[in-house]
């Protein structure tokens, strides 16, 4: 023990306190949060594996290279310089606790490591400071607090760096050729011509200054945006697994239930709250985001900004359990329009490195807005209405859902219960002239298929889905009993549909609600039918083409490859990707209930999507969605090339090749 | 205040209406009912008068078949505080409908205005309002597009014909219709679609407001859908020919120069 022994218990100690209770104050914050998070641990194989990947393989955040790669090494060098640091603590309470235990070989291999990645973080961190002050990509902001842990971080490598320089001068210890880079700094430091003493003592006073800056970090990470340190692996650990997830149900039947949906951040859950934690404003989501892009004043990474310092503001309120105090969520950060901005692609969550989910939060502040405060675009109210008494989002009545058929002799359920599969048309399909059409290629694809199907007709009713994305859970739970009734009814095993949106609901949303159905999106059943031979596209497309993604069909199903399995099995057709595809493909603006309202703020989104498209110079565009359908139709009329190219679905590409 | 509002329940817009199959009457079966949208408005309106004094009741009145209730809980998940619901026959004309009303009407303690659409989409009569009035002895002002209120009194804007408006005064109780543009109805919160269920509706017979058969002054003889909507009809050829034919088509096939 010497008087260092003294000096650094209690700054350590007070350090270490503080940062400790900051910490449970975070805790309690988030323990404060009323909303169901669902079950978080369950499916440990699966949480172990994804924590091993994308916490210690990096993966998710290696999707981008240069910036990924940068992390990799900040993320690595910190594990292992922190047994380094370590030592520095213990040696410094007690001179003779070090680590060289653990004997020779792994000693001089942990301090091989160490002297590496000190050399390592700090070019990456060169290359972060390059990257925020040269590159500056718009995503990433500005911001103090990144710039005070730039600092702090490239101070804590060089102390390393000059500590172990001086230390090597001064005591010579036994492992120094186990640490190449500091030997050569060594060598520059001899060139000041100090005494072997100096130098020991400079060595000391850097290790100090260290270990000083490290309780820094640890004092100042609970405020910081750098508390992804702490939570994104937990955050990882606790994500939601599967990408087919379906929206979370509200028991309209439980009446101690009062609240529904989001006023308030504590009417989210804890989970939401460890997702601000977690958040190091990278801007991934941003850089991504159809609204953003076009102007509109959603941006997912300030949603999860602003709701953290929502949270923060309201602290006193959620420590002292005060509910009813805590401050609404809209507010003028939070704006309607942010809320009503936002498409429910989930490009924004596909791109978040730290697994934060920013649709259910949406989802929950517009449950709130509709069921419990009646505020929405006043156009979205008609749709409502029309849901409720005709099911359908548009005015049409359910007399005519089979209108699309006529002359084709399609059977209705009611007439015939011997079949394949279950046609599920949807509104789209039934009522918009242009989607009727790809019904009418698609039915005509399946009878050459010799594939025997039904429709239910004017029993079929609009799954439920805009009225669920908007916000109108229990509109949405109506229709889907409705449907699941008839359904069940007539004992139907499988389904197929042309709509992502229709195919998303019944596969993935009707199982909370006892709908279990064998749910296929017709481009993965075309792929099905060429693959087994029954259809055989013969004639020659001749022609480029250039497929969209429908987001219900990609980034919230996992459909990437059948729809392009299927074009590329057209005679002479030639496929070309737009700039953005697969998971990262531009939405057509039609998602999360925006197909019903207007577009007024911002450059619109189907033609920012449309000209990607033209680009190309494809002659064809495929779409798989009958929104997609119309959101690119509309947008290539706009830009006045509709002579010129064609927007058709791809089962009329498919049924024009097939004699 | 005590507000008072008349609601109709009539087919969606969208319904297809089909004769039953004597053509005695219109097939209910596939008929979505729902509350006539001039109805929506004069709710709306009342709610919006009670919201501006406190302690005010909007109590909901609709007369017909036991399935208008449903209308009447449409209007209570709006936000009306109670209903009343008048029994009579399906086919019930706009003078028993009126009748009816009015003496449920008068069987409350205080009433202190009148709220209806002004016509009801089925039928589009747009004469209950006015014989509510005249069987109450009170003012009628209909096709409101506005109102101010002042003590006892309301000023109306009202459409009249040619595009124009006129504004009149009236005292109050008073029967006031209301046109669009009046007000945009509210979407019921979920909060409030759940109280409906438990809001009290009163059950009147006929008999109970002093109505009998009698009072059906319009026998109906029968039923006839309009004749299907011919498909148009497309004039090619140079602006000149187009003309020369659409005046030769409109005096020889239509008829009407």
């Amino acid at each position: 023990m010497t008087w260092q022994t003294f000096v650094f218990i209690p700054i350590a100690a007070l350090a270490f306190g503080y940062s400790g209770y900051r910490f449970k104050i975070l805790f309690r914050m988030m323990k404060a949060h009323q909303g169901k998070a669902g079950d978080r641990l369950k499916d440990v194989p699966a949480r172990i594996s994804t924590f091993m990947a994308n916490v210690l393989g990096q993966k998710a955040v290696l999707q981008k290279r240069a910036p990924g790669i940068m992390h990799f090494i900040i993320f690595w060098g910190f594990l292992i310089i922190s047994v380094g640091t370590l030592e520095q603590f213990t040696t410094t309470i007690h001179q003779a606790a070090n680590f060289e235990f653990i004997g020779d070989p792994a000693y001089r291999a942990l301090m091989f490591l160490n002297d590496i990645m000190s050399l390592g973080v700090l070019l990456a961190i060169i290359y972060a400071a390059y990257r925020r002050f040269v590159l500056r990509p718009e995503g990433l902001g500005k911001s103090v607090d990144a710039n005070i842990i730039l600092a702090m971080t490239s101070s804590l490598m060089v102390s390393i760096l000059l500590m172990n320089g001086f230390h090597i001068l001064g005591v010579q210890p036994w492992f120094q050729d186990a640490m190449p880079i500091s030997r050569a700094f060594s060598e520059v430091l001899a060139g000041l011509g100090l005494s072997q003493d100096t130098n020991a003592i400079l060595g000391g006073i850097f290790k100090w200054i260290h270990m000083l800056i490290v309780l820094g970090f640890a004092v100042y990470i609970p405020s910081s945006k750098h508390l992804h340190l702490v939570a994104a692996g937990p955050n990882t650990y606790l994500r939601t697994l599967s990408r087919e997830k379906g929206m979370t149900p509200i028991n309209f039947e439980d009446e101690t239930v009062t609240q529904y949906g989001a006023a308030k951040v504590t009417d989210l859950s804890w989970k939401d709250a460890l997702d601000y934690y977690s958040c190091t404003e990278c801007g991934r989501c941003q850089d991504l985001c159809p609204a953003h892009n076009t102007q509109k004043p959603l941006t997912p990474k300030m949603l999860i900004v602003d709701l953290k310092h929502n949270m923060y503001r309201n602290k006193a309120n959620l420590l002292a359990g005060k509910h009813d105090e805590v401050s609404h969520i809209v507010d003028e950060n939070v704006t309607e329009d942010v809320i009503w901005a936002c498409t429910s692609c989930r490009a924004c969550e596909i791109a978040c490195p730290v697994f934060i989910e920013h649709t259910n939060k949406i989802y929950d502040i517009r449950r709130n807005l509709v069921m419990m405060e009646s505020r929405f675009p006043t156009e979205v109210q008609s749709v409502f209405k029309n849901m409720e008494t005709n099911a359908s989002p548009w005015a049409f009545s359910s007399e005519d859902r089979a209108k699309w058929a006529d002359g084709m002799s399609v059977k209705t359920m009611a007439e015939d219960q011997n079949i394949d599969v279950l046609l599920w048309v949807g509104c789209a399909g039934s009522y918009d002239e242009r989607n009727m059409k790809v019904l009418r290629s698609f039915a005509s694809l399946l009878k050459k298929a010799e594939i025997k199907f039904a429709i239910l007709g004017k029993e079929e009713q609009c799954t439920g889905d805009p009225a669920r994305r908007i916000g109108n859970e229990y509109l949405y739970q109506t229709l889907a009993k409705a449907n699941i009734e008839t359904l069940n009814r007539y004992n139907v095993k499988r389904i197929v549909t042309a709509c992502p949106h229709c195919y998303n609901t019944l596969k993935n949303e009707y199982k909370e609600f006892g709908g279990n159905y064998d749910v296929f999106h017709h481009s993965q059943y075309i792929a099905k039918l060429i693959g087994e031979g029954r259809i055989k596209p013969t004639k020659s497309l001749d022609a480029t083409v250039t497929f969209h993604d429908s987001c219900y069909l990609g980034r919230w199903n996992n459909i990437y490859g059948e729809p392009r399995s299927v074009i590329q099995a057209l005679p002479a057709a030639r496929m070309v990707e737009m700039s953005q595809n697969h998971d990262q493909a531009m939405c057509c603006g039609a998602g999360g209930g925006r197909m019903w309202m207007e577009e007024t703020l911002g450059k619109r989104i189907n033609v920012a999507r449309t000209e990607q498209a033209l680009a190309t110079n494809a002659e064809v565009v495929a779409s798989s969605c009958p929104f997609c359908m119309t959101m690119l139709s509309d947008g290539v009329t706009e830009k006045g090339m509709k002579d010129k190219v064609r927007v058709m679905d791809i089962a009329e590409l498919v049924d024009q090749s097939t004699p | 205040m005590n507000i008072y509002v008349c609601v109709k329940q009539v087919p969606d817009t969208e319904t297809k209406i089909k004769l039953n199959a004597d053509a005695s009457g219109i097939d209910p079966a596939g008929i979505k009912w729902v509350l006539s949208p001039f109805d929506e408005i004069a709710v709306e309106e009342a709610l919006r008068l009670k919201e501006k004094n406190a302690g005010s009741t909007v109590a909901v009145v609709s007369a017909g078949p036991s399935r208008v209730v449903e209308a009447i809980r449409t209007a209570l998940a709006m936000g009306a505080d109670t209903g009343i619901h008048v029994d009579l026959p399906e086919n019930a004309d706009t003078f028993m409908a009126a009748k009816a009303i009015a003496g449920a009407l008068k069987k409350e303690s205080k009433v202190d205005v009148i709220f209806t659409g002004k016509e009801a989409i089925d039928d589009g009569a747009a004469q209950v309002s006015q014989l509510i009035a005249e069987s109450m002895e009170i003012p009628c002002v209909t096709v409101a597009v506005a109102i101010e209120y002042g003590a006892g009194t309301a000023k109306v804007k009202r459409e009249i014909e040619g595009g124009a408006f006129e504004i009149v005064e009236t005292t109050l109780p008073a029967v006031i219709a209301g046109q669009k543009g009046l007000n945009e109805p509210r979407y019921a919160t979920l909060p409030n679609i759940m109280k409906a269920k438990k809001k009290e509706v009163k059950a009147l017979k006929a008999a109970d407001v002093g109505v009998s058969a009698s009072d059906q002054k319009i026998r109906f003889k029968g039923y006839q859908l309009p004749p299907p909507k011919q498909a148009g009809k497309k004039i090619a050829g140079d602006a000149a020919t187009q003309a020369k034919e659409l005046v030769r088509l409109l005096h020889e096939e239509a008829k009407v120069v």
